[in-house]
């Protein structure tokens, strides 16, 4: 299949919250997804943003059964270590179900990838949950470790309510 | 005992990179530290920082054995959920020894949940060694779940070797 690579803009966030719900989905958790068109433009493409997105397009002849033309993206942003400096952190990561198998997926990796090391990024982190076999085998395949069977990492969240309860105690 | 948590400064870096060490050598990794203070000061403190960071401070007559009055810190940035949204996630947060059980732990993390609430943020994210029983609790006592116990996540990496490899066949 033909496609290009490009960074998202503005009038693309109506086709990236369709693909994050689609994600979603395919993790079993698509009731999660709380946010809106409105939350992505104004943390994407606003004073201080708040990820970067790169979005995989295919021409108008190879559009999807439901006629959309952007069929993969993958957001990211950059973290710190302080053991080893800057880091890109892969959020998410999708490409549609009917255009899996032609390479896209490695295609948006390489150039990932390509942008970390380019921007000084000594590491590229994500998470991947432990039963899709699938993501976990592709990424082994090309190199990725996972640290939280090798070191022991466990991530953890701390939700609103709890950290109005610790900000209201001080 | 009298501290107080202000936001770090440049020359802060010193202490910083001191106590990132004492708390690599905590966790058992301190080979793994590959950075110093003058990555720490152009990392955080030009036009573009890529961290934040907070510090303990006590008195002059407080000070520890070995002399230093910067007792502690946090490190935190920004990251964002495509569920949620701003999400503030804390990097690093260490008090020295000597300086524990004195509340200081607890006012670095509430203000670095108070930043994250002013950048309105939803959520503060962690990670913690599964051996790490003193901070398993600490957490857990404010509320954090573990989503790696709960959801199965895991942290995965693609770093040196690999990812000059995947970055060499790029188009």
């Amino acid at each position: 299949a033909k496609f290009i690579l490009r960074k998202a803009e503005p009038k693309d966030v109506s086709d990236i919250l369709r693909l994050i719900k689609e994600l979603a989905k395919y993790e079993e958790m698509e009731n999660q997804v709380i946010l809106t068109e409105e939350d992505l433009l104004e943390d994407g493409f606003g004073d201080h943003p708040f990820y970067h997105c790169i979005v995989a397009d295919v021409p108008e002849e190879h559009q999807s059964a439901d006629a959309h033309v952007i069929i993969g993206f993958a957001m990211y942003y950059f973290t710190y270590d302080p053991w080893i400096g800057k880091l890109l952190y892969l959020e998410d990561f999708y490409v549609m179900k009917e255009y899996r198998g032609f390479g896209i997926g490695s295609e948006i990796l390489k150039k990932l990838s390509h942008t970390a090391v380019r921007t000084r990024c000594s590491s590229m982190h994500f998470i991947v949950a432990e039963w899709n076999k699938p993501s976990i085998e592709f990424y082994k395949r090309r190199g990725a470790s996972d640290l939280s069977l090798e070191e022991g990492w466990r991530l953890f969240k701390i939700d609103k309510h709890n950290l109005m309860k610790m900000t209201d105690e001080e | 005992m009298k501290f107080t948590i202000r936001e770090g400064k440049p020359e802060d870096c010193k202490d910083i990179e001191r106590m990132i060490m004492e708390l690599a050598v905590y966790e058992k990794m301190p080979d793994q530290v590959k950075i110093s203070h003058k990555e720490l000061e152009r990392d955080g403190f030009r036009s573009n920082p890529y961290y934040q960071c907070l510090v303990a401070e006590v008195p002059e007559e407080q000070k520890s054995k070995d002399g230093y009055t910067k007792v502690g810190y946090a490190l935190f940035f920004y990251t964002y959920s495509t569920w949620k949204g701003r999400v503030v996630y804390m990097e690093d947060l260490y008090v020295m020894p000597e300086y524990r059980g004195k509340g200081i732990g607890k006012a670095l993390m509430a203000t670095v949940a108070k930043v994250g609430k002013e950048k309105q943020c939803v959520r503060l994210q962690l990670s913690v060694l599964d051996w790490n029983k003193p901070s398993l609790d600490f957490y857990m006592a404010k509320g954090a779940e573990d989503l790696t116990a709960k959801e199965g996540w895991h942290h995965i990496r693609f770093h040196g070797e690999a990812l000059d490899n995947l970055a060499q066949e790029a188009p």
